[in-house]
Formats: structure tokens, sequence, C-alpha cells
């Protein structure tokens, strides 16, 4: 009866066992295959070239698969050669497509009144400039982000900077600029681009900028 | 007795001629299973959906070489991945 009951656990054991998939990759003839891979989903091309990730990841299991056979040797080295491949490809375009370089349109004079989100009359001209440039481009879709110096409550820089995004953008929308192609952002005193610790530095990090979306 | 014993093989055979397709309708064949997997991540454009593809169609490659084991093993890795498909829609 033992005897039994030990056969029946061992074979449940063993076929629960088998529910995960037994393809090992880490094998040495797959070493070069393997990296080029992981290389690849270093540079973010699971995201940025799913398709070819995808490609390359499935090659590898596929000779790993092979390897475990050891029947079709010229059937490996395709497998691999194909991993490789679509790798390096998802990585070249992992590289240009996730690291696009990010164009920000800075938009120096527009201020506003202390403490308030209210525009200042000097602001006009410069936002007037700012409308002709997303006419001109009229496909691309911009953040519009407004940013505070570090003095006060950080909250409360938080919750101006907000207004003061949104401020900028009823003026856009308000001359012709399709809500749809604003998103706005304040980031507060969170990024800071000079030292808060010096008057001009304050004044520098007082901004609001477009970051181009698309 | 005779009776009884021919009586029970009649009534067994009779059995497993109608349990027979039910069992095989009760497990989808790989290209079954691989057609659900498509089906199933068609219209989603990720990483886990374009390698529950890749190994649908890898798992049907093995099917044609006559590689059971190894036809089931990705088609299982199709699901898994098409399941992580929809998550992270």
């Amino acid at each position: 009866m033992n005897k039994q009951l030990i056969a029946l656990l061992s074979c449940t054991t063993l076929l629960g066992a088998c529910a995960t998939h037994g393809i090992n990759t880490d094998r040495s003839e797959l070493d070069g295959a393997r990296q080029a891979v992981s290389q690849a989903r270093q540079a973010g091309a699971e995201t940025c070239a799913p398709k070819l990730m995808a490609k390359a990841q499935a090659e590898l299991y596929w000779a790993a698969h092979e390897l475990t056979e050891g029947v079709h040797p010229d059937e490996n080295a395709m497998h691999i050669a194909h991993a490789e491949k679509f790798a390096m490809q998802a990585k070249d375009k992992a590289d240009k497509e996730c690291h696009k370089p990010v164009e920000v349109i800075a938009l120096t004079g527009v201020n506003f009144k202390t403490n308030s989100a209210e525009l200042t009359p000097a602001s006009t001209a410069i936002l007037d400039a700012a409308v002709a440039t997303l006419n001109k481009r009229s496909n691309i879709r911009v953040e519009i982000g407004a940013h505070t110096d570090s003095r006060g409550q950080e909250t409360y820089n938080q919750q101006l900077s907000e207004k003061r995004a949104m401020s900028v953008g009823d003026y856009l929308v308000s001359h012709g600029i399709n809500a749809d192609r604003l998103a706005m952002h304040g980031y507060g005193e969170a990024k800071p681009i000079a030292d808060n610790a010096t008057a001009e530095g304050r004044a520098q990090n007082r901004r609001v900028e477009l970051t181009v979306l698309n | 007795m005779k009776y009884k014993l021919f009586a029970s093989g009649v009534l067994g055979c009779a059995l497993m001629s109608f349990a027979s397709p039910a069992m095989a309708m009760s497990f989808p064949s790989v290209g079954d299973r691989a057609e659900a997997v498509r089906a199933e991540v068609g219209k989603v454009h990720n990483y886990h959906a374009y390698l529950a593809t890749q190994f649908a169609s890898i798992a049907e490659s093995e099917i044609y070489d006559h590689d059971l084991r190894a036809a089931k093993e990705f088609i299982k890795m199709a699901e898994e991945e098409a399941a992580k498909a929809g998550a992270a829609k």
C-alpha cells in the first residue's frame, strides 16, 4: 500500500513538473544569440521594436528546442542565426525609436503675476508666436509644462504650476489651437534647470515649455 | 453468466463508441489552439502578442514535423504569452 502511495505521489509530482515548459536556453551554443537578445531587451526593444524582438526570442527558443533533439544541425544553425539577426535589428530600431531626442520649445518671456496664474501682458506676444508655430506645424501635439522655483511650499508650487499650465492652454485654445493637441502638466519645483540659490537661477526655473509629443 | 458477460461487453462497446468523440471534443488540437491564440491577440500590438503568434506558428510547424511533444510545449508557451498580452493592453 505504501509503495503504491509513493508511486502515485511521484507520478503526480512529475506531472506537475511538466506544467512549465522545459526549453533550456542556457546552452553554450546559444551564448551569442542569448547575448544579442539580452542587449536588444536592454535597449528597450520589447517596447520600441516588439515585432522584431518577438521574432528573436521565438527563434532563440526554437534553436534551444532543436539543440535538445540534436538531429538537425543545419536547422540549429539557421535558428541561431535568425535569433541573432532579429535581435540586432530589434536593438538598432530600439536605439533609434526609444531614444529619440525630445524637442522642447521654450516659451521664454511668458510670465505670470506673483502667486498667480494670470499671464502678464508681455506674455501675449510670445504666446502669439507659439500659436503661429503650432498652426504652421499642424501635425504636432505638445505638452505645456509649467515650472516654478523652489521658494515656498512644494505642494503650493505644484498647484500653482498646474494652474499656470492651464492658463497657457486656455490662451492657446482661445486663439484657435485644437485642445486635443495640447496636454497640460504642472511640474512644480521638481525639474529645475538652474540653481535655485541665486535670483538668476530662480528666474530661469520659473518657466513654461512646450514639449513636442510626436 | 455468459449472457451477462456478453451484455456487459456490448454495453461497454456502446459506451466507448459514444465516449470517444466526446473525449476528442474536450481536447482541442494544437491547430485549434493556435487559431484561438491568433484570435485572442489579433488586434493587440505588443511584444507578448507578437511572441504568442510566433510560438503558435512554431507549434504548428512541429506538428508538421510529427513532434507532438514539442508542439504541445510551444502552444502552451503561446497561450501563456497571449494571457500576458491581454494583461499588458
